[in-house]
């Protein structure tokens, strides 16, 4: 599903972000991504949806290698990979519908089919009866829902998830985390860069830990520290 | 379909978040294609002026204003039996103010005043066979003493082509500069339009959006823009067009002006639209290019 064979990245020629990573993920998995604040996570997350591009070594995802895939294919990659970060990234002029909606929208999704996918997806993150609100008429945690929603919505094979509770209280943290598992029980593959080690320690998932951008850490139900 | 409303939808609504730059994008095309409408209007003028000169190779020969009648009349008989004349038409001095009058019209009474002097010469009015006729019958009416002067159409046709063509390349080369301009005055509205919906396009691309959904309407935006100021310019240079039109009739009567009809209007503003669309095109392309990284 998701397959990293030596990869380094280097930023503006020395900034090394990645170093040799080789990593295996499965369909079906749930993968926490842990390290302290510049290990790596988030160039990691970003390879897997064709954000950044390795300096060397190769990225395969769904099946295709990433540093070779053209421009114009990339859209369609990631219309089969979810993707939620630490601040929500909602569309502020439009409420909560509207920005799941927008998702299908902008692929040219009939419009009976964008209502139920909606109302599905809306129902499942337990936000359906907010559907009117506006991201400043909601909470953190809602607001994390519905970018969750957003990111669901189409059903992807891959749900990526960069601190997304990074914002949050840790009671908010679990709900999120709660949503997270059960779409991992549906078949996706789950893949979460966290900070939040009481979730990590409790959930006992598979860990894998990166420290300077090297990978030194790698266990099957693992806790977020030694 | 939806995709269309979303387009047009997306597009009127950042043309009226930036209205000052919309409207300025659309006013510098707009003088752009004006210069590039007085430009085609000249050409077509130009073209009416050949075929006038083509058709009406008339020549006038002004006769000496001391001249009797016998002098005249045995002048014109003399000119009829040059080779290559086809017609004569003799015009007496009370003939070209008659003339003149009738072309003043309502404003003749200003002319009462040359009744008592009239000033005018009297004349003759020569066609030829051909156009190949008309060196030698000029030369031939020049020799006569009683001829003060010849003119033929031809003359007086090339001096307004002449002018014709100076503004056809003035306006010409006003308009490549001014639409140099407006394409990047459109680049800087779009620009304006991308800055303003940065994170939606950021999201777009995340959900996999492609990036001919992501462009098109900042194109469209950019196209619209071009429209309407083809919109602007055909309306002021037909307006401009229309006043020099009368004014030139008012003062030089006998200039041949082109009348607009509806037909001339929308193959002008066939030209002009499609010029400020492809000016349109080209600023939100540029723009699109720089700023969005598709
Ligand atoms: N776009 C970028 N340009 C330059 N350096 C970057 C860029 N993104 C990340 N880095 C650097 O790469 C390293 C890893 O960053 P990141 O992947 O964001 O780590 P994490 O998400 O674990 O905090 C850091 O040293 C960071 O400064
Ligand atoms: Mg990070």
């Amino acid at each position: 599903m998701i397959s990293f064979r030596n990869v380094s990245k280097v930023y503006n020629g020395n900034v090394k972000a990645l170093d040799r990573v080789s990593l295996q993920i499965d369909k079906g998995e749930f993968v926490f991504i842990v390290g302290a604040s510049g290990a790596g996570k988030s160039t990691l997350i970003k390879m897997m949806y064709r954000e950044e591009t390795p300096s060397s070594g190769q990225v395969f995802v769904l099946g295709k290698d990433l540093a070779k895939m053209r421009k114009r294919e990339v859209p369609y990659l990631r219309r089969r990979i979810g993707v939620v970060f630490q601040d929500f990234k909602l569309l502020k002029d439009k409420n909560a519908w509207e920005n799941v909606a927008f998702a299908l929208e902008v692929t040219g999704t009939p419009r009976r089919e964008v209502n139920r996918r909606v109302t599905q997806v809306l129902n499942m993150v337990g936000l359906l009866d907010r559907r009117n609100a506006f991201p400043n008429e909601l909470s953190g945690g809602e607001q994390q829902r519905i970018a969750i929603a957003r990111a669901l919505v189409r059903n992807p094979d891959i749900l990526l998830a960069d601190e997304p509770s990074g914002n949050l209280d840790p009671e908010t943290a679990m709900e999120i985390f709660a949503i997270l598992e059960r779409v991992n029980l549906y078949g996706t593959t789950v893949v979460v860069a966290t900070h939040a080690h009481d979730i990590v320690d409790n959930l006992r998932k598979r860990v894998v830990e990166l420290r300077d951008g090297a990978i030194v850490r790698d266990e099957r139900r693992g806790a977020y520290h030694y | 379909m939806r995709l269309l409303g979303y387009i047009f939808s997306q597009t009127f609504r950042s043309i009226w978040r930036n209205k000052l730059s919309s409207f300025l994008s659309s006013l510098t095309t707009g003088f752009a294609l004006f210069l590039l409408g007085i430009s085609f209007l000249v050409s077509i003028n130009l073209g009416f002026m050949y075929e006038m000169a083509e058709t009406q190779m008339e020549i006038q020969a002004y006769m000496d204003k001391e001249a009797t009648q016998t002098q005249l009349a045995s002048a014109v008989s003399q000119i009829r039996e040059i080779p290559g004349v086809a017609e004569v038409k003799f015009v007496s001095k009370e003939d070209a103010l008659e003339e003149l009058k009738e072309m003043f019209k309502d404003k003749a009474s200003v002319l009462d005043s040359l009744e008592e002097d009239n000033p005018l010469p009297p004349s003759v009015r020569i066609k030829t066979a051909g156009a190949e006729h008309i060196p030698a019958v000029v030369e031939a009416l020049q020799a006569f003493d009683i001829v003060d002067d010849v003119m033929y159409q031809e003359e007086v046709s090339r001096r307004l082509v002449q002018i014709g063509k100076a503004v056809q390349y003035l306006s010409l080369g006003g308009m490549l500069v001014v639409g140099l301009v407006s394409v990047m005055v459109i680049a800087n509205s779009i620009r304006l339009t991308i800055d303003a919906r940065r994170q939606e396009i950021g999201i777009m691309k995340l959900v996999g959006a492609t990036d001919g959904f992501v462009m098109t309407p900042f194109l469209f935006e950019g196209v619209l823009l071009g429209f309407l100021g083809s919109a602007i310019g055909t309306g002021f240079a037909v307006w401009v067009y229309n006043w020099v039109a009368m004014k030139i009739a008012e003062f030089i009567p006998f200039m041949p002006i082109v009348g607009l009809d509806p037909d001339a209007l929308w193959q002008m503003f066939g030209i002009m639209a499609l010029t400020g669309v492809m000016v349109g095109l080209a600023g939100s392309a540029f723009s699109v290019r720089r700023h969005l990284r598709v």
